[in-house]
């Protein structure tokens, strides 16, 4: 009778347990008679300057492929701590996905708790996440990067895909190719390269590290060539075709280190240590965080190290303490667009192209190469008072007109935003 | 009734008495909360199946005392291996072949091995757990497409229902339920866990009860892996990364012992995958975030584990 009793006990705890858990929500969500109240910031029901009607509480999905890097904490950060605070929304965030099928789960739960736009940071299928929303009549951005141009010509039409705003794999490119330049015009010319994602056929990955090649080769003298490729096309499709980055000679540039992948074990970790101690090395070029892998081997030593990723603190105390020394890091407040975008397409004013298509905005990286530098953006970055895009900055978005919102995006620079403010 | 018989009962039907008010909680909370139930019904299912299908077979191993850790991995490459062969084909029968084909194979491979060189099976499936996870890498990189493998989303479309996947769990599921509890195969398993040296004494030979196990096993891999293309024809290193683990809790949620033996229960495993599932739905609900959302459905699962297991502690096998 104990056991009996002990069983009905625990099933009342359950349910009790479960239905305790819901008060933390805000706004009365998801209920079809709950009554949603302004938020702290006080979004007034009409907005009378936009004509918007914000009183409801508008769910939104967010799928992430990556729930604990620096980049996925600080955008995490601004969507719950700045956003959600000074607009009508509620985020639902999904669990970290791993591959195709946990995305297309993820959307039907978040279909299932009548969540009217879904943003993506999530992209192990694209095509079938924009299909799935468009089937069942949700909203769907992508939060950063963006479509091929195959796939863009594909969806743009749709009308529940409203579009992505991000780096472009043009940009990724750019960025590598910037990052190298910078210290090939100082003299530099003993490079390691770090292959991040490269192994796992990452685009944006093998972009970067392509433009740090095709800098190389411009850089090299005549003649030069990464494995008999010169331009940017050949070069791309040499490391697809790879999977790596081979070492070696580019003209006179050389190419003494490689390390791909991100296997975490002893083996790797020393690889990586080996190669921040080659002799003569003079910097280590990352695709991703470079400073995490390499900075405690390389300290003490001439070697510099330059990253992409996403403006953290413990980049800063890496910049302070000499072991990072460039950095191309994403800014926390970039994907206010795209949310706005969204916003306003649960609210019926959906933003798109002269054309009628889907938005398609490309968008860069903010480039600190001293610590002061990194402080300064930092500062802004971090931010949930003021942060690069403040409500103030996002509401103009509101009303816009999709040249005024391209605009917008892309005065992304650190100095062209606090010049809008 | 007696006290002990009925004791008995509610100790065996907790995990079920778990579904079903992890079902009932669903239901009454998502009316509360204005959810689209018609729609998380079907996704709860979509979301259980894979799961549901290969862990059913894995009961056989479990109750043989095994423990296989691959089985996820060997979705994996099942998967990527059929999605390569419809690329060339363009018949999902082969893909359907080939998926169930290459599951059993790697299956029974591990059962050999465990065999031939008297190795725990457990430590058998560690090592084939690492062979395969680079075979995923290996597939990918000779397919030549970058990173995924996809089947065209169109050609499976037509089998992305969920009348198509009740079919495929019902009819794989009653094939189980036939040998393991209807035929001297599951009677043997039992014996064979719970007392190998009488098992040997009365002519049970262990190695075939593992080379039956793993290939019924293999099945429900072959099966899982056909399932997930269909759902998400877009495979990738990660594709059913989780399903190995998955596979573990919802053995042990659904009430099978993980010492095998007479108290494995067949149905342990949908019953499991569908709890997992449900009780996830309603973490949603509340849009917890994922650290608090794990430790709530930890606490129920442990829960659920302690009531279900409470007549296993004995030392006396049941009678």
């Amino acid at each position: 009778m104990k056991k009996f009793l002990a069983l009905l006990l625990a099933a009342v705890l359950s349910v009790s347990l479960l239905t305790g858990c819901g008060d933390e929500n805000k706004g009365g969500t998801g209920g079809g008679n709950s009554s949603t109240t302004p938020n702290a910031s006080g979004t007034e029901s009409n907005d009378t300057n936009t004509g918007l009607d914000m009183s409801k509480t508008i769910k939104m999905g967010i799928l992430v492929s990556d729930a604990t890097s620096a980049e996925a904490l600080a955008f995490r950060n601004y969507y719950t701590e700045y956003i959600q605070e000074h607009y009508n929304v509620e985020l639902i965030y999904s669990d970290e996905l791993t591959d195709a099928a946990g995305e297309t789960s993820a959307i039907d739960t978040f279909i299932t708790n009548n969540c009217q736009v879904i943003i993506s940071f999530s992209s192990f299928d694209r095509a079938a996440q924009i299909q799935q929303c468009e089937d069942a009549g949700v909203y769907y951005a992508v939060a950063t990067g963006t479509l091929t141009e195959e796939e863009y010509e594909t969806y743009k039409t749709y009308e529940h895909y409203i579009g992505a705003i991000g780096p472009s794999l043009d940009v990724e490119f750019e960025t590598g190719y910037n990052m190298a330049k910078h210290y090939l015009d100082q003299g530099k010319t003993n490079f390691a390269i770090f292959g991040g994602a490269i192994p796992y056929y990452t685009e944006m990955h093998i972009y970067r590290a392509a433009g740090m090649l095709t800098a190389m080769v411009e850089a090299g003298g005549e003649g030069a060539n990464y494995k008999g490729a010169t331009d940017k096309m050949s070069i791309i499709g040499q490391i697809f075709a790879d999977g790596e980055v081979t070492t070696g000679e580019i003209g006179n540039i050389n190419i003494s280190g490689y390390v791909g992948g991100y296997d975490m074990d002893d083996a790797w970790f020393g690889k990586c240590a080996q190669m921040a101690q080659t002799p003569g090395l003079e910097v280590i070029l990352a695709v991703g965080n470079g400073s995490d892998f390499f900075g405690t081997a390389a300290a003490g030593t001439d070697v510099l190290i330059a990253s992409v990723d996403a403006y953290a603190s413990s980049y800063g105390e890496a910049m302070e303490a000499g072991m990072l020394d460039y950095l191309a890091g994403k800014f926390s407040a970039s994907i206010g667009p795209i949310f706005i975008a969204s916003y306003r397409a649960a609210l019926g004013s959906p933003i798109r192209t002269s054309e009628g298509n889907a938005l398609a905005l490309s968008q860069g990286y903010w480039i600190a190469t001293s610590a002061e530098e990194f402080n300064t953006y930092y500062a802004v970055d971090s931010s949930v008072d003021s942060p690069a895009y403040t409500k103030e900055l996002l509401d103009t978005l509101l009303t816009a007109d999709y040249a005024a919102f391209e605009k917008f995006v892309s005065q992304y620079s650190f100095e062209e935003i606090q010049k809008m403010k | 009734m007696k006290k002990k018989n009925v004791k008995k009962y509610i100790t065996t039907l907790t995990p079920l008495f778990g579904l079903l008010v992890l079902f009932a909680a669903f239901l009454i909370l998502g009316k509360m909360r204005d959810i689209n139930i018609s729609y998380g019904l079907k996704s709860i299912f979509n979301q259980s199946v894979v799961v549901a299908v290969v862990a059913t077979g894995a009961i056989f191993i479990y109750t043989l005392g095994s423990f296989d850790i691959s089985l996820g991995a060997s979705v994996a490459v099942s998967a990527l291996i059929g999605g390569m062969v419809y690329n060339k084909t363009g018949s999902l029968a082969a893909m359907l072949f080939v998926c169930v084909g290459v599951a059993v194979l790697v299956g029974l491979f591990n059962s050999v091995l465990a065999s031939v060189f008297n190795l725990p099976v457990f430590v058998t499936t560690i090592a084939m757990l690492s062979v395969l996870n680079a075979l995923v890498l290996v597939l990918i990189k000779i397919n030549g497409t970058g990173s995924e493998i996809a089947v065209p989303a169109a050609a499976v479309k037509a089998l992305n229902t969920t009348t198509f996947k009740i079919i495929v769990l019902v009819i794989y599921l009653l094939l189980c339920i036939f040998i393991f509890s209807f035929t001297k195969i599951g009677r043997m398993q039992k014996f064979q866990c719970c007392n190998p040296i009488c098992a040997k004494l009365s002519g049970i030979s262990e190695k075939k009860m593992a080379v039956i196990a793993f290939a019924m096993s293999g099945i429900g891999v072959g099966l899982g892996a056909f399932l997930s293309i269909v759902y998400a024809p877009t495979l990738t290193r990660n594709t059913a990364s989780s399903v190995g683990m998955n596979v573990i809790i919802a053995i042990v949620f659904g009430g099978m012992p993980v010492s095998g033996g007479a108290r494995s229960k067949i149905y342990a495993a949908v019953i499991g995958a569908f709890s997992m599932t449900l009780l996830s739905q309603i973490m949603v609900m509340f849009n917890l975030n994922s650290g608090i959302g794990q430790m709530v459905k930890a606490a129920i699962f442990i829960l659920v584990v302690f009531l279900a297991t409470s007549d296993q502690r004995g030392k006396m096998l049941p009678r």
